[in-house]
């Protein structure tokens, strides 16, 4: 069974720098790395390959524009999920694609994975964007079903048993494949790849394609803004019996305790 | 504009109907289980019901509703799992565009205008939306209306074949007062040792009245909470009077559910913690010799 990983190239958003007084959003200098639970998903990927044989290919389209300081993090979050076991990497970059929502975005992955593969895995959400919005518009352009939220995940010929976590109740579905599938950050622990395994894995295939499409995004970015949130910050010092002195006045000067 | 709302619960689904009234004539969907439950929301123009449709057939409801969709401009979801599933999937079979989690809608130039948390919490994007769109709201953002009886419609349901079959469903444990209505939250997180440990923030909670939240990794990851309720991007958002964080860092996903609390303290033995940034209050102290002491001046103060 081949499987199909997508790995997005998220912003590093606790590395992000936003500027409350004038507004600004330093998008450009922030780094970009694979998204956390996407390494979540690479791992499942593994461990499914190591039980069931066939091959596992990491599936990124860049939408971070391709100077070269995006195109080599990009490699870097390709190289990093290879060398925990993934077998090539497929890498989608160029004219348009900073533009691409995930309606475009869908319709890319879908044209690459065709009937290549009998399972796609990704995040629940991605690192910098959260919405799920991807993966579930990929199954339905493919017109494959969709289960999100994994937590454990059993393959069995052609049906995969899914374990997801929902706010009231856990479920435990059977999805017959091809599927796409979205994992949580607790189906597993990422393995951490060795040296050695990161220079390996710079031998591994990765192939890099050029984008292109001719469907137009539906979702365009009118505005960024920060947040206002004013905080006080005051660090409250002195031995434990003072500061709790100390915090306690504070909270009935705010009136809240 | 025509308006079609859905949720898996009549409380959201009340909150629904009151952010498409904004845009247009809101049609409520609802299965036939669900029939009594929303029996008594107000402002819908109607309210269509489908027979035969079970309230937990995701599936299904993707082929619904998707098939409803030719007569309306705009879907609106809920934002809580099952809500977010439907997004992208109905969105993509309609052909049209999507968000998620909006915490505010409107129409200009023939586009939908949504607002909504980008970058972990960082930044708010206000983006345009071509029609049809598919959108899911924020929990807790339109306040249910009070007047419009609607008509009832009822609807067959559609035939397909299907492949995900649910073969087990567990219920998870409910919390007392859920933390989004709470006044008071104790949010703890890894900082604590063991799961027993987190009595001294039970005790805090006790003596203020308040409920205790945790962290992502603390509920989900050790399960140490009884219920999978996290706080943060992709759990609660909270907006509680006091907030008191302790033994977390307050890394950008979590902080991005804290935004809207009134006053923040912050707990931490590392004077470098993000956490620090976010509160009004901080105090660089081990929480284990600091909590005790905190709860028991606090006792002393409310007699209790
Ligand atoms: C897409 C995505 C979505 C996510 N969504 C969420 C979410 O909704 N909510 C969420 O919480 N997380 C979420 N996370 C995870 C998040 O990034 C952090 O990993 C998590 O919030 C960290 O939890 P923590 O603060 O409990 O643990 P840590 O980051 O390990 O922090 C523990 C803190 O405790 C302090 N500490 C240790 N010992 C003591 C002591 N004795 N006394 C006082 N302080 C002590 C340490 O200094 C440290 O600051 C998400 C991640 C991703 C990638
Ligand atoms: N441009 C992309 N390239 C590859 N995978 C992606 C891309 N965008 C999203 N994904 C995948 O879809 C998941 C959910 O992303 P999102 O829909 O942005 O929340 C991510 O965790 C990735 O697995």
């Amino acid at each position: 069974m081949d499987i199909a990983v997508l790995i997005k190239q998220s912003l590093d958003v606790q590395e992000l720098r936003v500027d409350q007084d004038t507004g600004k959003i330093y998008v450009e200098d922030a780094p970009t790395k694979a998204g956390d639970i996407d390494l979540n998903a690479a791992e499942e990927a593994v461990r499914l390959k190591e039980r069931l044989g066939g091959k596992a290919v990491a599936l990124m389209l860049s939408t971070w524009g391709s100077s070269g300081r995006r195109q080599k993090e990009a490699r870097e979050a390709l190289t990093r999920v290879l060398a925990m076991g993934l077998d090539e990497a497929v890498l989608i970059m160029g004219e348009g694609a900073e533009r691409a929502d995930t309606y475009v975005v869908a319709k890319a992955l879908a044209r690459e994975i065709g009937n290549r593969f009998q399972l796609v895995l990704a995040g629940e959400g991605s690192e910098d964007n959260f919405s799920g919005l991807l993966p579930a518009r990929l199954a339905a352009e493919l017109g494959w079903p969709y289960v999100a939220y994994a937590t454990s995940l059993e393959v069995e010929g052609d049906v995969a048993t899914v374990t997801r976590s929902l706010e009231d109740f856990e479920e435990v579905v059977k999805v017959k494949l091809p599927a796409v599938i979205s994992v949580t950050q607790e189906i597993n622990k990422p393995r951490v790849p060795k040296l050695m395994e990161i220079v390996k894995a710079r031998k591994k295939p990765m192939d890099a394609k050029n984008f292109s499409s001719s469907e137009e995004p539906k979702v365009r970015i009118r505005e960024l803004r920060v947040p206002k949130v004013e905080r006080k910050r005051v660090i409250i010092e002195g031995d434990k019996d003072e500061a709790a002195e100390k915090l306690i006045q504070a909270l009935k000067e705010e009136g809240v305790i | 504009m025509r308006i079609l709302v859905f949720s898996h619960y009549p409380d959201l689904a009340a909150e629904l109907v009151s952010a498409g009234s904004g845009l247009g004539d809101v049609s409520l969907l609802a299965t036939s289980d669900m029939r009594e439950a929303v029996s008594g929301i107000k402002g819908a123009r109607e309210i269509l019901i489908c027979e035969g449709v079970e309230s937990g057939d995701q599936e299904t409801l993707v082929e619904l509703i998707s098939g409803l969709a030719s007569d309306f401009d705009v879907i609106l979801l809920s934002g809580d799992r099952r809500g977010r599933e439907l997004v992208g999937q109905v969105a993509h079979r309609v052909g049209g565009s999507s968000a998620v989690d909006a915490s505010g809608l409107s129409v200009s130039g023939g586009n939908l205008i949504v607002e909504r948390m980008t970058f972990g919490g960082k930044a708010i994007a206000v983006e345009e939306l071509a029609l049809p769109a598919v959108v899911s709201v924020q929990k807790g953002k339109f306040k249910p209306l009070e007047e419009g009886e609607p008509s009832i419609r009822e609807i067959s349901p559609p035939s397909m074949e299907r492949r995900i079959q649910v073969v087990e469903r567990r219920e998870k444990p409910k919390v007392g007062v859920p933390l989004d209505k709470a006044d008071i939250v104790v949010a703890v997180g890894r900082g604590f040792r063991r799961k027993e440990d987190l009595k001294l923030a039970y005790d805090l909670a006790d003596v203020l009245g308040g409920v205790v939240g945790a962290t992502r990794p603390v509920a989900a990851d050790l399960k140490w909470m009884d219920e999978e309720v996290w706080i943060g991007i992709s759990g609660v958002r909270i907006s509680p009077k006091l907030l008191i964080v302790v033994g977390a860092s307050g890394q950008q996903q979590f902080a991005a559910g804290i935004m809207d609390s009134k006053v923040v303290v912050a707990i931490n033995n590392d004077p470098k913690a993000p956490i620090f940034e976010q509160s009004d209050y901080g105090v660089v102290m081990d929480l284990y010799e600091f909590l005790p002491v905190l709860t028991e001046k606090l006792r002393k103060l409310k007699g209790v």
